[in-house]
């Protein structure tokens, strides 16, 4: 009963606090007695894709869940719905949590930098977290209302029984092979990260350090994208390669901006413009493209990750104990 | 092409329409199913199968938000009790849910009345 425990806990959390235990108990009896019916009609337990059947039909736990706010539904909307009140609560919740961490870790990097705590630094990462996050949850809605699934995020003793749908796979191998591109293209087409101020400036030698790491990591992300699209049901395979492939990119984009990304370029007409302009550039890249927003981020996903992780390995030692348990019966027998 | 468009447009906001009709017209039956078969004492599973078996679909999801609504609304009461070794909670009608399902049905028995003699005549 796993899944079903997870199942409640992704109920529990979008729950009116006051009624919280109330309902619950009530959906667990609910959703037992469909799978003792479920059984009996067998003559067998039900196996853990069978439950999962269950539990799929009996809808997406976040949408389970707002049913019960009878009067409280907070949605984001601008002349048209931006954000409905099914994902509104996560959307607060995402968006809350982006911001705190913001806000507390920028002071401790601008520490680390060596640079005096002001108002601006603080500007740019705020507003880029909330139109990202505003943006990423207006889409979600949109597909959800075009296309109405039963689930969108499987909690993770769930997605670990499901197969890995193709589209995401897809979509996910499509966006990571033009990031890869546009890694392999930067060495000779600078002007891709510099903009027009290519000639003047030119990256500096800290991109070869991290060159090959980070095209290793995209390769090995796509490897992966690839991978699930031909086998789909090797579901432990997007959480343990994510939790490594982030963890070690965080590493790296913690480290990557520490020293200067740009320097100028040998035998410039005019080389006080041109320092001026490396110096904006490494400013830009610092706190923008590669700000503390991007480690801060790959951390928190490789987190999340190690989190899907859990059931996998759980299941994985039971495998392992079970068959242990049979050679020793089977020895038994012999 | 635009005629084709227009139409599979059109076609598709009147099946829209016509979900959304049956919705509303689903819901307050659905209420007063519900009160009905809560003049015996049932916890949810079961209230939801005897439902299913008199020909009236409701999932879970909507059920018991509307046994908290009705709840609340002091239509009915509920009580948490032990059967088969496992704590369920079993609804029945609240003396003021009683008269006001009775009034209910009676609006019922008029409305349906109406709508026969409307539907003869046209």
């Amino acid at each position: 009963m796993d899944l079903l425990k997870s199942y409640l806990g992704a109920v529990k959390r979008n729950l009116p606090r006051k009624q919280r235990n109330d309902i619950l108990a009530e959906l667990s009896e609910e959703l037992r007695s469909q799978m003792e019916d479920r059984e009996r009609d067998l003559g067998r337990r039900l196996t853990d894709a069978e439950q999962y059947a269950v539990l799929m039909q009996h809808g997406d736990p976040m949408v389970v869940a707002r049913r019960y706010w009878l009067e409280r539904s907070r949605s984001l909307a601008l002349g048209w719905e931006l954000i409905g009140p099914e994902l509104f609560p996560a959307y607060t919740f995402v968006l809350l949590l982006n911001l705190t961490i913001t806000v507390a870790t920028i002071p401790v990097a601008l520490w680390i930098y060596h640079v005096p705590i002001t108002l601006r630094p603080f500007l740019l990462p705020i507003a880029i977290q909330i139109a990202c996050v505003t943006a990423v949850f207006t889409l979600l809605n949109g597909i959800r209302r075009k296309f109405p699934v039963n689930w969108m995020y499987a909690p993770a003793e769930l997605a670990s029984v499901a197969p890995l749908q193709r589209w995401y796979s897809v979509s996910g191998l499509v966006a990571c092979g033009a990031l890869t591109l546009w890694w392999l293209a930067l060495p000779r087409f600078q002007f891709l990260v510099l903009g027009s101020a290519a000639g003047e400036v030119r990256l500096s030698s800290q991109w070869h350090r991290y060159y090959v790491p980070v095209l290793l990591l995209f390769l090995a992300g796509m490897a992966q994208r690839a991978a699930s699209v031909a086998r789909p049901q090797w579901n432990w395979l997007l959480p343990t390669s994510r939790f490594l492939i982030d963890g070690i990119a965080a590493v790296l984009m913690f480290f990557f901006p520490l020293h200067p990304l740009v320097i100028v370029s040998q035998a410039v007409a005019n080389p006080a413009h041109a320092e001026k302009l490396a110096a904006t550039a490494n400013n830009l890249l610092r706190w923008g493209l590669f700000g503390p927003w991007l480690w801060i981020y790959l951390g928190a996903s490789s987190l999340v990750y190690a989190w899907y992780c859990r059931p996998h390995i759980r299941r994985f030692l039971q495998s392992r104990r079970n068959r242990i348990r049979t050679v020793h019966e089977l020895n038994g027998v012999i | 092409m635009c005629a084709t468009y227009y139409m599979s447009n059109g076609s598709q906001n009147s099946s829209e329409l016509f979900e959304n009709l049956k919705l509303e017209l689903r819901r307050g039956c659905l209420t007063l199913a519900v009160l009905t078969q809560l003049r015996t004492e049932r916890y949810g599973y079961t209230l939801r199968k005897a439902l299913a078996d008199d020909g009236l679909e409701i999932d879970e999801g909507t059920l018991y938000p509307l046994l908290r609504r009705l709840e609340s609304q002091g239509l009915l009461v509920s009580q948490w009790r032990e059967e088969d070794k496992r704590n369920k909670r079993f609804y029945r009608l609240s003396p003021g849910g009683e008269q006001i399902l009775e009034q209910l049905l009676n609006e019922w028995q008029s409305i349906n009345a109406s709508l026969n003699r409307i539907m003869q005549e046209v």
